[in-house]
């Protein structure tokens, strides 16, 4: 009966070690598929973050619409002015 | 000792060597995890101080272009009336639904390029004399004596045996008594001029004179009170309010 306990034992300790053996590969390799996103992530990050630098002149275009404005409107009162009312 | 305690015991250990081994590699990968993520982060914040900006600036810029539309679009709806949805219409398809809602009007929008040949209907709308103002007056002439019907002809379509078949350009709309945008309405009062044939102002008190559909017949008002009829022997009167310069004119007197 204790021969019969023993040898049970090491079954289930062969399964275990089969079963064991399929989770910490698995989750070695979804450890190890990371690093290389993240270095890809940080390359495009630092991509973005150079394309980043032009948003610097939406300043200008910003002083740029405000003149444009301002002419547009002096154009219009005088297109205003100058044509008859409907 | 036993053969299956040995073999427990070795199987143990292949279990601790195997959680062992496969813990440290997932534990190296971890930290070139945290590594890489030390990298992006800053890039990350910078990223996010970038364009932090940018929605105040486009917000600003986006409130500056509608401003300028709008004042635009009343200018339009000022001198085209109702035309103003189909002008809009013609030159961006689609989009003179959109200018009505945005005005706060409702109708239907009749495409003014479709309707009338294109450009022909503002130039109704400006007048006969609209072309000529366009150049300086030193340049080259606008309306071209011996080749202006070939300009006209470029505004109206070519009658079909001598339209260009790859082009499909659609013939002009047949307008009919009463066209529904013809720039041209009669009146329902008769006009009134402010000033005279010789610049001078017109009195408001003057009653403009009846149109018999002659000139010759047009006197002052003040004669009008008089008991008889004016006659052609009668001199002209340099009165205001007179609709014609016939008579006063000095090689007439």
């Amino acid at each position: 009966m204790a021969d019969a306990a023993l040898w049970i034992m090491v079954v289930v300790l062969l399964v275990v070690i089969v079963l064991l053996m399929q989770l910490l590969k698995r989750i070695l390799v979804a450890a190890t598929s990371i690093p290389p996103k993240i270095d890809a992530i940080a390359g495009v990050a630092a991509a973005a973050s150079k394309d980043l630098d032009a948003v610097a002149v939406l300043l200008t275009t910003q002083g740029y619409i405000k003149s444009i404005r301002a002419s547009v409107l002096d154009y219009g009162g005088s297109l205003d002015a100058a044509l008859p009312d409907y | 000792m036993e053969i299956q305690v040995f073999i427990i015991i070795v199987l143990t250990a292949i279990i601790i060597a195997e959680l062992a081994g496969y813990l440290i590699l997932t534990i190296v990968q971890l930290f070139k995890i945290n590594a890489g993520l030390s990298v992006v982060l800053p890039l990350v914040g910078q990223i996010v101080a970038k364009t932090n900006p940018v929605n105040p600036v486009v917000d600003d810029i986006n409130a500056q272009l509608v401003v300028t539309r709008d004042a635009l679009e009343n200018l339009m709806l000022k001198k085209a009336g109702p035309d103003s949805a189909g002008l809009v219409e013609s030159l961006f398809p689609g989009e003179g639904a959109k200018f009505l809602r945005r005005v706060g009007r409702s109708g239907k929008v009749v495409n003014v390029g479709t309707v009338y040949t294109r450009g022909v209907g503002i130039l109704a709308g400006l007048g006969r004399g609209a072309p000529i103002g366009v150049a300086h007056a030193k340049g080259a002439a606008v309306r071209d004596a011996q080749y202006s019907t070939t300009e006209v002809a470029k505004l109206y379509p070519a009658p079909p045996d001598r339209r260009d078949p790859t082009q499909n350009i659609p013939k002009a709309p047949v307008i009919g008594k009463d066209p529904v945008h013809s720039p041209y309405e009669p009146t329902s009062t008769p006009g009134t001029r402010t000033r005279d044939a010789q610049g001078r102002k017109v009195e408001e008190s003057a009653p403009p004179p009846a149109p018999t559909g002659s000139t010759e017949s047009s006197s002052a008002p003040a004669a009008e009170e008089k008991p008889a009829a004016p006659t052609q022997s009668e001199p002209p009167s340099a009165a205001p309010a007179r609709m014609s310069a016939k008579g006063s004119r000095p090689w007439e007197r």
